[in-house]
């Protein structure tokens, strides 16, 4: 097999698999408050998803050689993605908190 | 239909039939719709939420993510092998692929049956609703890609019916259910 190739999907592995170990550390960051809404880890947590997401539509699916539509249609859903979960958490958890509050 | 006889480089090219790409970002935006129903459900009753998360073992997730992950890697070198005529390697990444999907099987089939005897139901709350649901129906997407991929090794096993495009297509396919658990496993077992 193309060892030029060969190499790339074995650091791209690696690349994930580190990432996804990291979550393991940064979702017990808050340890005993871990029972409490914390809105970076949860930032973080989809942020770091979509990385992962991107990385293997570009590098497994090997969306980087497909043409530009295709491109740019996987990256327009991958900022969808992010945009919709993240404002849905921050608008939903203000709405939350302000019920709380009342 | 290409033919891995007849490939030639290709400078941009669709990897596999279009078709499956309009199926990809389909399935893509219906997960996303599930994934917002969940993030608004989650935030309207976040103890609840975070209490029933607090049952689940990160370290499970982890596992199961990393096994999808090397999965994924495995179709890929599959794709690569069978571009280049190393037919026998490719055949070898294809079942290396289902021994992945396979462990992974066995490892939420474990999840699911611990949670259950822990006394964690589809119906104990609405966080276990969805952690069934969404666990569940890419399960079913896993069964599918284990026929997918059975086309793929049985497209590689013969020289006459041997099509570069389709093994794409089953990548393609597999791919998918990769990225879509990464998304699972954030919401499910990592946000807060």
């Amino acid at each position: 097999m193309n060892s030029g190739f060969e190499k790339r999907l074995i650091v791209v592995l690696l690349v994930l698999s580190a990432i996804t170990i990291t979550q393991l550390g940064v979702g017990s960051l808050d340890g005993q408050d871990a029972l409490r809404p914390n809105a970076a880890i949860t930032s973080g947590a989809i942020v770091i998803a979509l990385i992962k997401v991107r990385i293997i539509i570009r590098e497994f699916m090997e969306v980087r050689h497909a043409p530009v539509l295709l491109c740019r249609l996987t990256d327009l859903w991958v900022v969808f993605a992010g945009v919709s979960l993240l404002g849905c958490y921050f608008v939903g958890m203000t709405f939350s908190t302000a019920e709380g509050l009342g | 239909m290409t033919n891995v006889a007849n490939a030639q480089p290709r400078s941009r090219f669709v990897p596999g039939q279009p078709d499956m790409w309009a199926f990809v970002l389909f399935e893509a935006l219906v997960f996303t719709a599930y994934f917002i129903v969940y993030i608004i459900r989650r935030t309207q009753s976040p103890d609840l939420f975070l209490e029933s998360q607090a049952h689940l073992d990160l370290r499970v997730g982890v596992f199961n993510t990393l096994v999808l992950l090397a999965s994924s890697w495995s179709v890929a070198r599959c794709v690569q092998a069978a571009r280049e005529r190393s037919l026998g390697a490719a055949l070898t990444n294809a079942f290396l692929t289902m021994l992945f999907g396979f462990v992974f099987l066995v490892s939420k089939v474990l999840e699911w049956v611990t949670k259950i005897e822990e006394g964690f139901g589809f119906t104990t709350n609405e966080f276990f609703s969805f952690y069934y649901f969404l666990t569940a129906i890419h399960f079913l997407h896993l069964l599918i890609g284990f026929v997918v991929l059975a086309i793929g090794a049985y497209q590689l096993a013969s020289p006459a019916r041997r099509s570069q495009e389709i093994i794409e297509t089953c990548a393609t396919y597999w791919h998918t259910i990769d990225f879509l658990w990464v998304l699972i496993f954030a919401l499910l077992y990592v946000m807060r």
